[in-house]
């Protein structure tokens, strides 16, 4: 064995491992059942009004229905589970002292942290496609067009959970138990929904000359730059008002794949901050 | 012989949220562990057990002092860690898996691979008698079992060092017997074991040297001969009643024991033997047999841990 197919194969086998053991969560596969079944429910819903409308217009609510209700559903269920296998995956093997079994054999703890957010990524990829492939099915019965936006909406999607996951990862390193890295979890979901608002803060800031509205502007643009934009990553309104097949407009796909990248790395390099001295 | 683990005035204090919470829980430990021996490291609990075992593993780092292991004391590098197995106290191995997968998984991060893997598991699961439930989940697994997968993924890597934590705890008598034999043959092929335990009986059949910790200071050190030394006598009595009994008992003999219609009386070293039968004559018990006796891991251990406790209380 060479020293690099060790340090690859160390990971893996924890980011396989961290897979596995996720996917058996009950709270997990219940959050995913759930979504399916939203998923499926809208369809039946639309199937359902169709048999009681006829024309054009009715047939573009339905569809926009189900666009409606996947997209949302794919969401929040799809954030909830981010964050709760990113919040729960370290503290959860502190707790059953699998750690001590794994960081006694000649693995780095840098190794573990990859192989648990690898891990965790595989749980949160194999979640969207589950969901998306729901959606992209009905959505295609329905209209009869490839829904190739939804793909690139799905895409998207993950790099807004990977910067929600990579910040929720770290705050679960310096954490004993999944409470709080799940509420930070949240917040960092919300605060990166709502930094767009911090736009319209800096834009109005400055009028009236006092030093309070300058430092509330200087603070506004200071948050704007720092924190992720994650309204930048959806494509919901495109969705729900486009036709399936129309490419994403307004967006730089491979910008907002960098965009999202940048911002994981900066969230795993806290995680390992946190954890490289971390009395276990 | 080498030594193997070397601890130098080893310290850890846990810092406390607030000014005068800091708790000293390791103070200036001093050991140092052969090759080929079995080190039997003991104490209440909090006494500091647990954490000595953290910084030897680098899970946690000491306050001041240092260690070493196998003469390095760089010993979070994979080359110093791949010369361990540690089992630790009640561990989890997941239910969904094997128990050869878990095995797997553990020889998977010592980089082994393919039939090197497959070698190396097979080898494990043979010395600790679980070939025939390899292929079982863990979740049908006794908790004698489950002890037995954990001890194997200690071994995966063949280390040349064990360090194990409450290896027979829960255990019923078999099963640490058998765990007792595993251990005894794994030494004899000279590895080097540190064995935490409250099971003073166990550690007291199989190791070599111990050590007693109360609150962070070590109390004791030294070989089972050393410590357990030929202290006291005693006198086994027939036809004993609890007035005659009363008699001898009177002059510091203690009654330990009742078997079989005779008691066993045990003769402090600093009282006179001849004093203690003519006690017993004149009281009129039937003197069945008179023996040397070695002080117990268990007596020396309630010995040392209230000597020390009693020297840290002060006089009154």
């Amino acid at each position: 064995m060479t020293a690099r197919s060790g340090l690859i194969r160390g990971p893996w086998a924890i980011a396989v491992y961290t897979w596995r053991e996720g996917m058996r969560k009950r709270i997990l596969i219940g959050f995913l059942i759930l979504s399916l079944l939203f998923i499926f429910g809208a369809n039946l819903m639309a199937a359902f009004m169709s048999q009681s409308t006829v024309g054009e217009v009715e047939a573009d609510v339905d569809v926009k229905l189900i666009k409606d209700i996947c997209v949302t559903v794919i969401s929040i269920f799809g954030v909830l589970i981010t964050i709760f296998i990113s919040a729960s995956a370290v503290p959860t093997e502190v707790e059953n002292k699998v750690i001590y079994t794994v960081l006694s054999k000649p693995v780095r703890r840098l190794q573990y942290l990859f192989g648990k957010f690898l891990g965790i990524q595989l749980i949160v990829i194999i979640n969207l496609v589950l969901m998306g492939a729901l959606f992209f099915i009905a959505l295609y019965v329905k209209t009869r067009i490839l829904p190739t936006l939804l793909l690139w909406s799905i895409l998207l999607t993950y790099f807004e959970f990977l910067i929600v996951s990579a910040f929720t990862f770290a705050v679960s390193c310096a954490s004993t138990s999944a409470v709080l890295p799940t509420i930070a979890g949240l917040f960092i979901y919300l605060v990166g929904n709502l930094t767009e608002y911090l736009k319209d803060v800096v834009r109005r800031s400055g009028q009236t000359g006092m030093w309070l509205d300058e430092a509330i502007g200087k603070t506004a643009r200071f948050l704007y730059q720092v924190l992720p934009n994650l309204q930048n990553f959806s494509l919901k309104s495109q969705i729900l008002y486009q036709a399936p097949n129309d490419p994403p407009q307004d967006v730089q796909v491979p910008n907002l794949i960098l965009y999202g990248l940048l911002y994981a790395v900066c969230g795993f390099l806290m995680a390992y901050w946190v954890f490289r001295r971390k009395e276990l | 012989m080498a030594a193997v683990i070397e601890t130098h005035d080893l310290t850890k204090v846990y810092e406390g949220a607030w000014k005068g919470q800091d708790v000293l829980a390791l103070n200036k430990l001093n050991i140092s562990i052969e090759e080929g021996e079995i080190f039997g490291f003991l104490g209440p609990n909090g006494s500091g057990k647990t954490t000595t075992i953290k910084m030897l593993l680098g899970l946690i780092f000491p306050t001041s002092g240092h260690l070493e292991i196998l003469g390095r004391k760089d010993i979070g590098k994979p080359a110093v860690r791949e010369k361990i197995g540690y089992l630790p106290e009640g561990a989890y191995y997941p239910d969904f898996l094997k128990g050869e997968e878990v095995l797997r998984f553990y020889g998977q991060l010592y980089g082994l691979t393919g039939s090197e893997l497959k070698r190396r598991i097979a080898q494990v699961l043979e010395t600790v008698g679980m070939t025939r439930a390899r292929k079982r989940l863990i979740r049908g697994y006794s908790k004698g079992m489950r002890q037995r997968i954990g001890l194997a993924q200690a071994l995966i890597n063949d280390p040349q060092i064990l360090i194990l934590d409450e290896p027979t705890t829960g255990l019923d008598p078999i099963a640490r017997k058998e765990i007792r034999d595993i251990l005894a043959e794994l030494r004899s092929r000279g590895k080097s074991l540190f064995i935490s335990s409250h099971e003073l009986l166990e550690v007291e059949l199989i190791s070599d040297r111990v050590g007693i910790l109360f609150e962070g200071n070590l109390q004791t050190l030294g070989t089972i001969d050393e410590l357990l030394t030929e202290r006291d006598l005693s006198i086994r009595v027939a036809d004993a009643t609890p007035e005659k009994l009363k008699e001898v008992t009177a002059a510091g003999v203690a009654a330990e024991d009742s078997v079989r219609g005779t008691v066993v009386l045990r003769v402090p070293s600093a009282l006179d033997l001849f004093d203690a039968l003519e006690r017993c004559k004149a009281a009129q018990l039937k003197v069945v047999s008179v023996a040397p006796r070695r002080e117990t891991l268990e007596e020396l251990f309630v010995r040392v841990v209230g000597d020390a406790a009693k020297q840290q209380e002060g006089p009154k």
